[in-house]
């Protein structure tokens, strides 16, 4: 799931939680060029993907901008 | 009522002192009288109570037995047929948990009353369980003596025919039953009046309960991304441009599925966003933020992925009841099994 | 800050050649009135009418009600800011106010224009769903207004708001110079230092996050209703109307804010059960998650750093914008600032939670019963026999249900109605809630 209010998804019991930009703008941001806009955008999507190719143990955040850094979520 | 409280004790293959973990397989057994709590159970219970029989069955063969393990205690009750059926208390045991609130179940479908307790984060406690009256209890066994003295006052007014009162009165877990209640004072002086009590350190009761969410077990991994389909499902509200399906802004009932087939990308004069609960014109420039169509055959272009599935799923995610949302959810999910699907993305708004 | 409030009690309202105020009777002078209102060229139409308690009238659509309040000694005007309106800091001197009436603004102008955000509450001056708010027995002067339609969206609102306003401020000149029947002074006296410290925190949803714009129309701080964080606020301040309705719902007027009960009681039981010292306002509707977690954060902080050991939590409900709001709660609680939580519910089927995200920390909350009308079973509005405002209603489709849940149809506004989407009682004015 990739949402940039992600909390609640791993509160409430997403596994794999994929930090989105902003909710107006999920995948990617408006505010940056095109070509910058379309990579982050990449960015998100691409770490969504591989999300899907790991076991996680319960709620994890994934966070495009820092890789390798999964956070099993904790309330 | 005449004569003392008869009641049936339901216990795991453990406190039926069959054995450990290597006896969880053992089908149904009963025996006359208490065993193990059962006898602090009667004791609690005081008054002259009789535990009549003890219905002892093996955690594992409960769970995957399913079916089997109810008719037979359903036999039993219907031979004994007791004023009250107690099963566990399971403390924090899943299995055990997840049996007792069968065997509640199975009681009630008897028109037997009953109750079990276990600790709110057991499995046997999760929504799936709901109708049944659970008990909260510690997470160990050393909370034994303290469960069976909360349990008992329920169990004998149960035995007498009572309907229990709210969940918040009687201290068992919520039933999913909430609700419209007029309480008599307004609000603002029940906020005022709960303040002071917990600033002074006075016990308080919340008007709505703390639960702990459902956990899903997570899927297992998708083994080659490249040789993998994908799909794509968003709450962001995605429509037609136009809307012509008549999906509504918020609340939805429905969600619609959609052939991309033959789509690159989600193009702005094709699609567009129709959510009450965000400001949607970013999305109409681009769709592709909410559904990343275009990342995606980017990807199964350099082959990457091994597929992007011709349906998409959309709906608006705002203000839609829970059990809505799940019965979505489920019917999604069932479509992309259907369609061979190996992994999803879900985008929300 | 030392606030002196004269209150008018209103008891009847008539037109009449001049306006004035007399033992509770309030004349109207109509047209002078509304001759103020048309100074502004931007407002096309305006009408005034009256409604009264117990009678069968309906009023719609209803975007605000505002009691009128002026300032007859001290810096600022009343509902400071808004429209243009002088920002100078008020709460302090003296204002006088008309109660037991409203200044209700009829118009179709909607919220903006982007979409999801639409005008739907309607009030009924007697009958079970007019019961179900403090409205009813107000006594109401309905301006019923609509600006020059080739306007955008936001200066419409804006027009029709002023307008609105316009009213409410001369009908205050007729009580300016007299002396009132009523009179209380609103001090946070110093208090028995042993007396627990509360403050108030009042989350209140920002047009920001829908609209696209920051100057949206909506409920303002001091005019303001972009997404801010979270600012102090003194009481005396909201009693003069810094704080602003509207929003979607029937409990988020300008009237209920100013007549917010819970707060009007934190401040009567100062220095008798607690030591209140003050309001922190909260914006929500932030789209991001770090933004949320920083408002949390920030509002913890403040209520903290303020000496404050307890807060009272409100929030104008919605989606989303309840993260920030128990992610306050939560952020209060870990700093050691016991909360309490007033809120609604949401559809609690098959056994749902009835809250976005139930956190352990939120463990003291009064519930406010369900928002949406449909979870409360509200039955149709009845007919009435008369109309302030606009004859049909457009009732759209995925707003009402499982009573409506149909065509995007207009109904006629005479007829029976069904409720609008939500109830949502903000500030526990009244007693429904939920139980188990």
């Amino acid at each position: 799931m990739i949402s940039a209010i992600y909390n609640f998804a791993l509160t409430t019991g997403a596994n794999r939680v994929i930090r989105g930009a902003r909710i107006e703008h999920v995948c990617g941001d408006p505010t940056l060029s095109p070509e910058k806009d379309y990579a982050f955008g990449m960015r998100i999507v691409t770490t969504a993907l591989q999300t899907l190719t790991v076991a996680v143990p319960g709620p994890t955040l994934f966070d495009p901008m820092a890789p390798g850094k999964e956070t099993a979520h904790a309330s | 009522m005449s004569g003392p409280l008869r009641v049936v004790h339901y216990v795991n293959q453990f406190f039926g002192g069959i054995g450990g973990e290597d006896q969880a397989h053992v089908g149904v057994t009963v025996k006359a009288g208490a065993l193990g709590p059962g006898r602090a159970l009667e004791k609690a219970l005081g008054d002259g109570a009789r535990v009549e029989a003890t219905i002892v069955c093996g955690d594992n063969f409960a769970s995957e037995r399913e079916a089997e393990a109810s008719r037979a205690i359903a036999a039993e009750l219907d031979r004994i047929k007791p004023d009250v059926l107690v099963a566990g208390p399971a403390f924090g045991s899943g299995r055990y948990g997840l049996a007792c609130a069968l065997v509640c179940k199975v009681a009630q479908s008897r028109s037997i009353p009953a109750i079990t307790a276990m600790h709110p984060e057991n499995p046997g406690a999760s929504s799936a369980r709901r109708g049944i009256y659970i008990l909260p209890t510690g997470a160990s066994t050393t909370s034994m003596q303290a469960a069976l003295d909360t349990l008992a006052p329920l169990v004998r007014r149960l035995g007498q025919g009572e309907t229990l009162g709210p969940s918040e009165v009687e201290g068992y877990m919520p039933r999913g039953a909430r609700r419209v209640h007029d309480r008599g004072r307004p609000g603002y002086q029940r906020a005022l009046d709960m303040l002071l009590d917990k600033l002074h350190g006075r016990a308080y009761r919340s008007e709505v309960p703390y639960a702990p969410p459902e956990r899903v077990p997570p899927a297992p991994p998708v083994a080659d991304l490249s040789r993998a389909r994908i799909a794509m499902v968003t709450t962001g509200g995605l429509v037609r441009k136009g809307n012509p399906d008549r999906q509504v802004s918020a609340n939805a009932v429905r969600y619609h599925r959609h052939t991309v087939a033959e789509l690159e990308s989600l193009s702005p004069t094709d699609w567009e966003a129709y959510h009450a609960g965000y400001f949607n014109h970013i999305v109409n420039s681009n769709p592709n933020y909410i559904l990343p169509l275009s990342f995606l055959r980017d990807l199964e272009r350099q082959g990457k992925v091994g597929h992007v599935h011709e349906h998409i799923y959309a709906l608006p995610g705002v203000s839609t009841p829970v059990a809505v949302s799940a019965g979505h959810g489920r019917s999604i999910a069932a479509d992309l099994k259907a369609g061979g699907v190996d992994g999803a993305l879900l985008v929300a708004t | 800050m030392r606030l002196e409030m004269g209150t008018f009690p209103v008891t009847d309202i008539a037109f009449g050649r001049t306006t004035r105020y007399d033992a509770g009777r309030l004349t109207v002078d109509r047209e002078a009135v509304l001759a103020a209102v048309r100074q502004d060229p931007r407002i096309a139409s305006a009408e005034l009418e009256i409604a009264r308690p117990g009678e069968s009238v309906r009023i719609w659509p209803v975007r605000d009600v505002i009691e009128p309040r002026v300032k007859v000694e001290g810096p600022g005007v009343c509902y400071p800011g808004i429209c243009g309106r002088d920002i100078t800091t008020v709460g302090e001197g003296r204002t006088h106010r008309l109660a037991g009436m409203g200044v209700v603004e009829v118009s179709s102008v909607n919220w903006h224009d982007a979409g999801g955000d639409f005008v739907e509450t309607y009030l009924d001056m007697s009958g079970p769903y007019g019961e179900m708010y403090p409205y009813q027995k107000l006594l109401n002067l309905c301006l019923v207004v609509e600006p020059d339609s080739s306007l955008n969206e936001e200066v419409k609102n804006y027009a029709v708001h002023k307008a609105a306003l316009t009213v409410a401020d001369q009908l205050g000149e007729a009580v300016r110079s007299l002396t009132p029947p009523e009179y209380q002074v609103f001090e946070l006296t110093p208090v028995d230092p042993t007396l627990p410290k509360v403050v108030y925190i009042w989350c209140v949803h920002s047009p920001q996050a829908m609209s696209g714009s920051p100057s949206a129309f909506c409920t303002a701080t001091y005019g303001l209703t972009q997404l801010t964080p979270p600012w102090y606020l003194h009481p005396n301040e909201i009693l003069d109307g810094a704080l602003t309705g509207p929003y979607r719902t029937a409990f988020a007027m300008s009237w209920t804010v100013a007549n917010n009960p819970l707060l009007l009681d934190l401040y009567r039981r100062h220095g008798r059960d607690w030591n209140f010292l003050g309001v922190i306002s909260l914006r929500t509707e932030w789209t991001t998650q770090t933004e949320k977690q920083l408002m949390a954060n920030q509002t913890a902080k403040l209520a903290h750093q303020l000496g404050a050991q307890g807060a009272v939590v409100t929030w104008d409900a919605g989606g989303n914008e309840f993260i920030e709001v128990v992610r306050s709660i939560q952020a209060c609680e870990r700093l050691g600032v016991k909360t309490v939580f007033l809120t609604s519910e949401d559809d609690a089927t098959d056994g749902a939670p009835t809250m976005l995200e139930p956190l352990p920390e939120a463990d003291a909350i009064v519930s406010t019963s369900f928002f949406k009308n449909v979870t409360l079973a509200v039955p149709e509005a009845p007919a009435v026999g008369r109309v302030i405002g606009l004859p049909t209603k457009t009732v759209r489709r995925g707003s009402t249900i499982g009573l409506h849940g149909g065509a995007d149809a207009a109904l006629l506004t005479a007829g029976p109605l069904p409720p609008p989407w939500r109830y949502d009682d903000h500030y526990g004015f009244n007693s429904l809630s939920c139980i188990e």
